[in-house]
C-alpha cells in the first residue's frame, strides 16, 4: 500500500492534460504532419465474400498526375509469411488477416487497394475512380442460420478462460428445481465507434527511423508488430500514442491503416499519412453477436439449484476470437449444479473485436435477464433473489476473493434509488400516459493486474518525472500516474510530468481490461518506493543521521525532506543528500505485476449494482431511460472525478447497448447498411438523464499493490439487463432480443389504437 | 451580370482570407485541417452528425452581427463569402489564459480523451455569445448536435452550467474584442457583385436573386446549395460530383420573414433557427418539431426551403407543411409561380421543378383560433435522428362538434410526404368521436402501404399511424400526452 495516505491520491483533481484538450492543441496520430508528405486512402470492397478478378487504375492513374503509388494484392511489398510474425499480444488464434494478401474477398468493406497521392483530396478522389470487378459468392452473415455449425474453439485465446468443466448435476438438478425458467437471448454486433478515426502518420526519418503516430492502446504492441511484419530491428521502429480520442478495445489490435501506412512509408522511402473514413471504421471490429440460452432452476426460497448457460458466438472464417461470455454465471452467485458451455460459428465477416468489458457485458444481459424472470416465477423481489443467492467464493476457480463488497452496492444502490417503493406488479406503475418500469441488474468484471515498468526521476528541486509506455485512451492515466507520484514524494501533482504513450519509455503492456491503473499505478508506486530507499542509503552514508537505523518503511518524504514516520522532525532535506551524493536528480524503475503465489488462492472482481428507471410510451414503443443508479465496489477509488466519469461513460454505452446500438447487415449481400453515426445510433445527451455513480467502502490489499481494482468495464456490465428487466416491469413484455427498438417495444400484439 | 469577381473572401480567426482557386465543394473542415494545418477542429464523420468539427461562423444580419455553430465537414468553403469563421485555435487568450467556457469544461472534467472536446467547447461557446443566462433546456439544445463516447454527457452540462451561473468575465473574448473590424470588414467584402471561381464558372455566389436567376438560366443543371445539410453528405458520403455549384445562402433577399395576418412568408434561405421564433409562437407544435431537427449547427445552416426542394419522404418539415396547407412560390428568370406544396411532391425522387427554377419563397396560413394542429415525429433514437415516420393533422370542427376541415400528412409512409385524403374523407362531416377516429384508422390502410426498412418495419408503420391519430385525438379532448424530457424543456 502507500505510505502516505493524504492530500493527492484519493483527491478530485482536473486532469492535467485537459488545458490541451479543450484548446485543440492535444495532437492525434492524425495531426503530425511534416511538409510534402504522402497521404493514403483505401479502395472498400463492395462484397462480403468472393474473388478479385480485375482492379482497373488506368483512369485514376491518368486523372490525379500527383499519385506515388497504388497498391493492390498484385503488386504489395513483401510482409512476414509466418502466422506468428502477425499475431501482436492480443490477436485470437487463426491466421491473421493480411491487408492485400491475395484476391480473397473475407469481408465487407476489405480493403482491396490502397491509393498513395500528394495530397489526401487526391488520393481520396483517386480511390473513388478505382472500379473493381469481382466474382461474387454468397455470404453468410446471419448467426441465427448457422447455429448448427458451431464448434469449440480447439486452440484457446491467450488471457481468455474457457469455460470450466460442469459441476454436480446440472440437468438433473433443473429437471427436477421447484422454480424454473429458460429463455433465449440474441445480441447483435456493436461497434465501438470511438470518436476519434483510425489514423496512423509515418514521419519517415532522414536515418530510416520510423516514428509512428498510430491511434492504438499500447505503442509497444505495435512496434513489436511493426517489427515483425516488416522484419525490421526496435531502434528502427518508433511508436507513440501520446493523445489518442478513445477506442473501448478497438485499438488493442494493430489495425490495418498501420499495416498500410508503414508499408508505402517503407517502400517509398516517404513520410505517410492514412486516415480511415468513418464508414469504414465499420470494417474493422466489433463486439460479436451472440445466441445465448439460460436455464435456471431454483428451490421452493428462489435459491439456486441449477445454472445452465450456454452460447453461440460470432467469428470470422479466419480467426477463432473469444470472450469470457459464460463463466460469470458460474460465479455470481451460489450454485452447485452448473453446466457452462460456449461455441463459435463462422461467418463471412472480419473478426470480431474486444469491446468494453467484453463477453461480460453480452453475457450479463442474458444471465441477470434470466435472474429478473426467476425472480416473477418464484414471487420475490429482484434484488432479494440476488441477495439469496450471494456468495463470497469463486466456485468457477474454488477460490477466494480478494474482496466483494457487493451487498453494500446493493444496500446503497437500493437506498439512493428508492427501491423499497417498487410496485412488485408489471404494469403497475405509471404516470399519464407513461408506463414506469424499475429494474436492476448485477456487474461483474474481473480486476487484473498486467506486468508494467515505469521510471520516476526526481530533481534536487522537487521536479519529477514519470514514464511509462502506458496509454490514455481517455481513462485518466496521465492524471492518476501524476496523483500516485505527488502522493509518494509530497509534491503538488501538478509539479509532475507524466510522459507516456510512446514505445520506448518503460514496457507495459496494451491498455485495456481496466488494468492500467493497479498496474503502471503500482509500478509508479515502486519506483517512489526505490527512490526513498536510494535516499534513504544516502542518507545512512552519515553515520550522524537521525535516520541511521531506519528501514525504508520507517521513513516517509515530506515537505522536500526524508523524514521519521514517528518523529517527523527527525529528518533530512533531499536537496542536501543528493547535493552531498554529487546528484542533480535519482532516478528509479519500478515494477508490478500479477502475484503468481497469490493468484493460486485468490481471484478478484470488481462489482456493481445498476438500478434502471424507464418510462415507456406503448403505443409508440417509445422507451427512455430516466434514473440510472451504479453502485460500484471496486477497491481503492484514486481520483473521484476520474473514476465517475469511467463509469459514466460505462452505463451510458451499456444504455446504447440495451436501446440503440447495432448494425444492420442486409444478409442477401452480407453488408453493413448502416455504417454512419446518422444510422448507427450512440446515445445522444437527450438518451441520458439522471445518472447517479455511487462508490462503496471497498478494502482490498490483495487485488493490487496500491489497493486498485479498476473501473474502465464495470460500468457497462449489467446495464442492458437492468434496462430489459425495467422494460418489463413497465409493460409486462420480455424482449431478449438487444437493441430493444420501437418496433420491438411495440411489437404485434401491443398498441392496439385506443 | 456585372462586376464579376472570382474570389472568396472571409475571415479566419484574426486573418483576412481571398481565396481565387478553390474547389467547388471543398469543405471548411478539409480547408481548416489540411490547408491551414489547424487541427483543433476534428472530424468524426464527415456527416453533420457528430459536431466535433462544430466552428463558429459570424455573418451580417442587417446590420447585426450573428455567430452560429455550424458543421464545418458539410459547410462548403464557397459558402464563406464574408463571413468570419472562428475555430477553437482563436478561443483561449494569447497568454494561454482559457476562455470561461474552456476553463469549466477542466474544472467539470468534461473531457476524457478530448476528441470531441473543441467541438462541445465552441458550442458551448456560441451559447455563451447568444445568451446571458441559458437555462438547462438551452444548454440541452446548445449541446444536442455534438457527441461524445466517453463522458456520458453529464460532467458537459455541468460545465454548462457553471458558465450560465456566474458568468464570468472573459476580458479577452476573442469575438467581443474584434466586433467592430469585423463589422466593417464584413461590409465591405458584401459587394452584391456575383463570384463565380473556376474554369466554367464551376462555384458561383451570385449577390443578387436576380443573378441567381441568370445563373440558373445558363446553367439549368448547376447544384444550388442553400444550408448544404443535404448536399454536404452527397459530396462526402456519396462522393458525388455536383458542379457547378450556385450557393445561395449569402443572398439577403431569401432570407425575409414575413408576418401577416394571413399567415407567414418564409423566403427559402431562411434556416431553421431563424425561422423558429416565429414558428414556434404561431404554430407551437412546429417548433417542437424544428427543436428535433438535427442539432443547433444543422438548425443554424439548414433551411426549411432546401428541405422542401430536396423532396425526401422522410424530411421533417413538408407533413406539417402540408396540413397546414402551405404554398410554394418557384421563380426562374422568366417569372414566379405558385402552388399547392402538396402538388409539388410528385413521385420518390421527383418533384415539380422546371429547369432553371428555384425555391423562392413559401407561404405558411395563419393558423384559426379554434383550429388544433398537431405534429409528431417518431424516430429511433430521441434527438439527431431521421423520422420513421412523421404525421401532421390540422383540424377544425363545426359548432356542432362535427369535423369541418381536417387535413392529415405522413412522411415516411409513402415514397412521398403525402396527404391522407382517404383517411380525411372517412372522418370529414362526422362528429369527432373514438368512433369517427376508428374509420379514419381503418381507411389509412388506402392511403398507405408503406415499407420496411432499417428505421422500422411496415407494421410497426402502420400500427404508429394508427395510434398517432388516436393520440391526436385524445389531445384535441385535451389530454397532453407528448413524451417530454425535462420539466419545463422541450
Ligand atoms: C446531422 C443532420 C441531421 C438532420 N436531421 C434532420 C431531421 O431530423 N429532419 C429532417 O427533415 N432533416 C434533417 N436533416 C436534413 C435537413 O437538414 C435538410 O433537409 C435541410 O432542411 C436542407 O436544407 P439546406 O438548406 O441544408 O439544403 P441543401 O443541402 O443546401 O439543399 C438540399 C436540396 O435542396 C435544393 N435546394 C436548396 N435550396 C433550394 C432553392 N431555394 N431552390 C431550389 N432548390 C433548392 C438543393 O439543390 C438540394 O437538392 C439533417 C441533416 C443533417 C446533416
Ligand atoms: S465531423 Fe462529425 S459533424 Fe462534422
Ligand atoms: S471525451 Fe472522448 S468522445 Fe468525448
Amino acid at each position: 500500500m502507500l505510505t502516505n495516505e493524504r492530500r493527492q491520491v484519493g483527491r478530485a483533481m482536473p486532469r492535467i492534460d485537459a488545458p490541451l484538450k479543450v484548446t485543440g492543441r492535444a495532437a492525434y496520430a492524425a495531426e503530425h504532419s511534416e511538409p510534402d508528405m504522402l497521404h493514403g486512402a483505401a479502395v472498400s470492397a463492395t462484397i462480403a465474400r468472393g474473388r478479385i478478378l480485375e482492379i482497373d487504375s488506368r483512369a485514376a492513374k491518368a486523372a490525379f498526375p500527383g499519385i506515388a503509388a497504388i497498391y493492390t494484392h498484385e503488386n504489395r511489398p513483401n510482409a512476414a509469411w509466418l502466422d506468428r510474425s502477425w499475431q501482436d499480444e492480443t490477436a485470437p488464434p487463426g491466421h491473421t488477416y493480411r491487408p492485400l494478401q491475395n484476391d480473397r474477398v473475407l469481408f465487407d468493406g476489405q480493403p482491396v487497394a490502397f491509393v498513395v497521392a500528394d495530397s489526401f483530396e487526391n488520393a481520396r478522389d483517386a480511390a473513388a475512380m478505382i472500379t473493381v470487378r469481382y466474382e461474387v459468392e454468397t455470404p453468410e452473415t446471419d448467426l441465427t442460420t448457422k447455429l448448427a455449425e458451431r464448434y469449440v474453439p480447439p486452440k484457446k485465446r491467450s488471457g481468455i478462460s474457457p469455460p470450466p468443466d460442469p459441476r454436480g448435476q446440472p440437468e438433473e438438478a433443473f429437471k427436477e428445481a421447484h422454480f424454473r425458467i429458460s429463455g433465449d437471448y440474441l445480441i447483435e454486433n456493436e461497434h465501438h465507434n470511438p470518436m476519434e478515426l483510425f489514423a496512423t502518420t509515418v514521419l519517415y526519418g532522414a536515418d530510416g527511423v520510423l516514428a509512428i503516430h498510430d491511434k492504438t492502446q499500447g505503442s509497444q504492441n505495435v512496434q513489436k508488430f511493426v517489427c515483425n511484419v516488416f522484419s525490421l530491428s526496435q531502434d528502427k521502429v518508433n511508436v507513440i500514442n501520446a493523445y489518442v480520442g478513445g477506442a473501448f478495445g478497438s485499438g488493442l489490435r494493430p489495425r490495418h491503416q498501420l499495416f498500410f501506412a508503414v508499408m508505402a512509408s517503407l517502400d517509398l522511402k516517404r513520410s505517410v499519412k492514412f486516415e480511415i473514413a468513418r464508414s469504414d471504421m465499420f470494417y474493422l471490429s466489433y463486439r460479436p453477436a451472440m445466441y445465448q440460452t439460460v436455464s435456471l432452476g431454483a428451490d421452493a426460497q428462489g435459491r439456486l439449484t441449477a445454472v445452465l448457460h450456454d452460447t453461440v458466438q460470432v467469428t470470422s472464417r479466419y480467426e477463432d476470437y473469444q470472450e469470457v461470455v459464460v463463466n460469470w454465471s458460474g460465479l455470481a452467485y451460489r450454485c452447485d449444479n452448473v453446466a457452462l458451455t460456449y461455441a463459435l460459428t463462422k461467418l463471412d465477416a472480419a473478426t470480431p473485436g474486444d469491446m468494453r468489458a467484453p463477453g461480460a457485458a453480452s453475457g450479463l444481459f442474458a444471465l441477470e435477464s434470466a435472474m429478473d424472470e426467476l425472480s416473477y416465477e418464484v414471487g420475490i423481489d429482484p434484488l432479494e433473489l440476488r441477495r439469496r443467492n450471494f456468495v463470497h467464493f469463486d466456485q468457477n476457480e474454488n477460490k477466494q476473493l480478494t474482496s466483494k463488497a457487493l451487498r453494500a452496492c446493493y444496500r446503497e444502490g437500493a437506498a439512493r434509488f428508492g427501491w423499497e417503493r417498487r410496485q412488485a406488479k408489471p404494469r403497475s406503475m405509471h404516470e399519464g400516459h407513461e408506463l414506469i418500469g424499475w429494474g436492476m441488474a448485477t456487474g461483474i468484471w474481473e480486476a487484473q493486474l498486467q506486468s508494467a515498468k515505469a521510471r520516476v526521476r526526481m530533481s534536487a528541486n522537487g521536479q519529477v518525472i514519470v514514464q511509462a509506455a502506458a496509454s490514455d485512451i481517455g481513462t485518466g492515466t496521465y492524471t492518476i500516474l501524476a496523483q500516485i507520484a505527488a502522493e509518494a514524494l509530497d509534491v503538488p501533482a501538478e509539479d509532475v510530468s507524466v510522459q507516456i504513450g510512446q514505445s520506448d519509455l518503460p514496457e507495459t503492456s496494451v491498455e485495456g481490461g481496466s488494468w492500467t491503473a493497479a498496474s503502471s499505478g503500482s509500478a509508479v508506486d515502486a519506483a517512489c518506493l526505490a527512490i526513498r530507499q536510494r535516499l534513504l542509503d544516502m542518507a545512512q552514508k552519515d553515520d550522524a543521521s537521525p535516520l541511521k537505523d531506519a528501514t525504508v518503511e520507517e521513513v516517509v518524504i515530506r515537505d522536500g525532506h526524508l523524514r521519521l514516520d514517528t518523529d517527523p522532525r527527525a529528518g533530512v532535506a533531499i536537496s542536501e543528500l543528493m547535493a552531498r551524493a554529487g546528484e542533480t536528480a535519482i532516478e528509479e524503475e519500478g515494477k508490478a505485476g500479477p502475484d503468481a503465489k497469490q493468484m493460486k488462492s485468490f481471484a478478484s472482481y470488481t462489482h456493481s449494482a445498476v438500478f434502471v428507471e424507464v418510462r415507456v410510451d406503448e403505443e409508440l414503443g417509445l422507451a427512455r431511460v430516466t434514473r440510472v443508479v451504479s453502485a460500484v465496489a471496486a477497491g481503492r477509488i484514486l481520483n473521484p472525478k476520474t473514476a465517475r466519469s469511467q463509469i459514466l461513460g460505462g452505463v451510458v454505452m451499456g444504455l446504447g447497448m440495451a436501446l440503440h446500438e447495432e448494425s444492420m447487415i442486409d444478409h442477401r449481400s452480407g453488408r453493413i447498411m448502416n455504417h454512419n453515426l446518422a444510422e448507427y445510433h450512440v446515445p445522444a445527451h437527450a438518451d441520458i438523464q439522471d445518472i447517479d455513480v455511487h462508490f462503496v467502502q471497498e478494502f482490498d490489499d490483495k487485488a493490487s499493490p496500491i489497493g486498485v481494482k479498476g473501473l474502465g468495464e464495470i460500468g457497462v456490465c449489467g446495464v442492458a439487463a437492468a434496462v430489459a428487466n425495467a422494460i418489463f416491469h413497465a409493460t409486462g413484455k420480455r424482449i431478449r432480443h438487444l437493441p430493444i427498438t420501437i418496433d420491438k417495444i411495440l411489437g404485434e400484439t401491443v398498441g392496439k389504437a385506443a | 451580370m456585372t462586376s464579376d469577381t472570382g474570389t472568396i473572401r472571409f475571415i479566419l480567426n484574426d486573418r483576412s482570407v481571398a481565396l481565387d482557386d478553390v474547389g467547388a465543394t471543398t469543405t471548411l473542415l478539409d480547408h481548416l485541417r489540411l490547408a491551414r494545418r489547424l487541427t483543433g477542429t476534428k472530424e468524426g464523420c464527415a456527416e453533420g452528425d457528430c459536431g466535433a468539427c462544430t466552428v463558429l461562423v459570424g455573418r451580417l444580419a442587417g446590420d447585426e452581427l450573428v455567430y452560429e455553430g455550424v458543421n464545418a465537414c458539410i459547410r462548403f468553403v464557397g459558402s464563406l463569402h464574408a463571413t468570419h469563421v472562428v475555430t477553437v485555435e482563436h478561443l483561449a487568450a494569447k497568454d494561454g489564459a482559457l476562455h470561461p467556457v474552456q476553463q469549466a469544461m477542466v474544472d467539470y472534467h468534461g473531457s476524457q480523451c478530448g476528441f470531441c472536446t473543441p467541438g462541445f467547447v465552441m458550442s458551448l461557446y456560441g451559447l455563451w455569445l447568444s445568451k446571458d443566462r441559458p437555462g438547462r433546456a438551452d444548454i440541452e439544445k446548445a449541446l444536442q448536435g455534438n457527441l461524445c463516447r466517453c463522458t456520458g454527457y453529464e460532467p458537459i452540462v455541468r460545465a454548462a452550467e457553471a458558465v450560465a451561473e456566474a458568468r464570468p468575465d472573459a476580458v479577452f473574448d476573442p469575438i467581443l474584442a474584434m466586433r467592430a473590424r469585423v463589422k466593417t470588414e464584413l461590409k465591405a467584402m458584401k459587394t452584391g457583385a456575383t463570384i463565380a471561381v473556376g474554369e466554367g464558372r464551376r462555384l458561383v455566389v451570385p449577390g443578387t436573386v436576380e443573378a441567381l436567376a441568370e445563373v440558373l438560366d445558363s446553367h439549368p443543371q448547376a447544384t444550388i446549395v442553400a444550408g448544404s445539410t443535404d448536399v454536404g453528405l452527397w459530396v462526402t458520403k456519396q462522393m458525388r460530383e455536383i458542379a457547378p455549384v450556385v450557393f445561395i445562402n449569402g443572398l439577403d433577399a431569401l432570407q425575409t420573414i414575413e408576418e401577416t395576418p394571413e399567415g407567414v412568408t418564409l423566403g427559402a434561405g431562411v434556416s431553421y433557427s431563424a425561422a423558429y421564433p416565429l414558428l414556434s409562437r404561431l404554430y407551437p407544435a412546429f417548433g417542437r418539431l424544428i427543436d428535433r431537427i438535427g442539432g443547433d449547427q444543422v438548425r443554424n445552416m439548414g433551411t426549411i426551403g432546401g428541405n422542401v426542394a430536396n423532396g425526401s419522404p422522410i424530411g421533417d418539415t413538408p407533413p406539417a407543411l402540408i396540413a397546414l396547407g402551405a404554398t410554394l412560390t418557384l421563380r426562374s428568370k422568366k417569372g414566379s409561380r405558385s402552388l399547392p406544396l402538396q402538388n409539388f411532391f410528385i413521385q420518390y425522387g421527383r418533384q415539380d421543378r422546371q429547369p432553371g427554377e428555384f425555391v423562392e419563397s413559401l407561404f405558411i396560413p395563419a393558423l384559426a383560433p379554434d383550429a388544433h394542429f398537431s405534429v409528431y415525429k417518431i424516430s429511433k433514437r430521441r434527438d439527431e435522428d431521421i423520422s420513421a415516420l412523421c404525421g401532421a393533422f390540422h383540424l377544425r370542427l363545426d359548432a356542432d362538434g362535427k369535423v369541418k376541415t381536417l387535413s392529415i400528412a405522413f412522411g415516411g409512409m409513402a415514397g412521398t410526404p403525402k396527404r391522407a385524403s382517404q383517411t380525411e374523407a372517412a372522418m370529414i362531416g362526422r362528429l369527432w368521436t373514438e368512433e369517427t377516429v376508428a374509420l379514419g384508422q381503418a381507411a389509412l390502410a388506402k392511403d398507405f402501404q408503406p415499407l420496411t426498412d432499417w428505421r422500422a418495419s411496415a407494421a410497426y408503420r402502420n400500427l404508429a399511424a394508427a395510434n398517432l391519430l388516436t393520440r391526436f385525438y385524445l389531445e384535441t379532448r385535451g389530454e397532453g400526452c407528448e413524451l417530454t424530457r425535462f420539466e419545463g424543456a422541450a
